[in-house]
């Protein structure tokens, strides 16, 4: 059975971010382009100027906010870290 | 990116991988860190730990009600123990234990619990502070601040 559905990407923030922004995942349309990364996504949802020391996750590992995104990839935005 | 082997078993990441073996686990829940060091006892020669508890201040100063832990669940594990290899690889480490808190914490808790065996007392030490700082850098966890009533998200760590 072929599968229909659209093209979409999983977008999560967290901590600061989520607050911030007032939403903490959701999947969105799969941007359209040659060259969909983690910084055209940001752009697309107007979520503003690029904040220092954001970093980028796709499928839980770090990757430069440049790197091109798949159909499916789990996009997260993360704040800068202070655990331990 | 290099493949390690690991099992997830709810927020618990097991690698063991060059010999080595790793014991990551997220917790909702308060835990004795002196407990769980006596549940884990390797039988190796030197054993090196640190424990980080809340302290009863902000950053400001001003007087701590909470402190709150998020993370990204499974990413941190991950990483962690990812970490907890590189360290033990590079410090001729043999095990490692990592317990971290997550949710809503009172001043004095215990957040994190990081602890090394290895065969003498210098790989165990530099192995249990470059992993607590690699910890510290690279593990996607987050802390907001409670005071009178107001939450605030800290941006990064505290100095060593």
């Amino acid at each position: 059975m072929s599968d229909h559905r659209s093209p979409e990407l999983q977008v999560r923030l967290f901590a600061s971010l989520r607050e911030q922004l007032g939403w903490g995942e959701k999947r969105i349309p799969f941007p359209e382009g040659d060259q969909v990364t983690a910084l055209a996504v940001w752009d697309a949802l107007q979520l503003g100027p690029w904040p220092s020391g954001v970093r980028v996750a796709v499928n839980q590992q770090f990757v430069a906010r440049d790197q091109r995104l798949e159909v499916d990839d789990e996009l997260a935005f993360l704040p800068p870290f202070s655990g331990g | 990116m290099m493949n390690l082997p690991f099992c997830l078993r709810s927020v618990v990441v097991n690698h063991s991988l060059f010999d080595h073996c790793v014991q990551v686990e997220v917790r909702p829940e308060p835990f004795s860190p002196w407990s769980e060091l006596e549940r884990w006892s390797p039988a190796d020669a030197a054993l090196a730990m640190f424990v980080g508890r809340v302290r009863g201040k902000s950053v400001d100063g001003a007087p701590l009600q909470a402190l709150e832990l998020e993370h990204y669940p499974g990413m941190t594990e991950a990483r962690i123990a990812e970490e907890a290899e590189v360290a033990m690889a590079s410090c001729g480490a043999c095990s490692a234990l990592v317990l971290h808190r997550v949710g809503r914490l009172n001043p004095g808790e215990v957040i994190v619990l990081v602890a090394v065996a290895a065969d003498r007392r210098g790989p165990a030490q530099s192995c249990c502070a470059s992993l607590l700082e690699a910890l510290k850098h690279d593990a996607p966890i987050w802390k907001r601040e409670w005071c009178r009533d107001l939450g605030s998200w800290l941006e990064g760590n505290t100095p060593r």
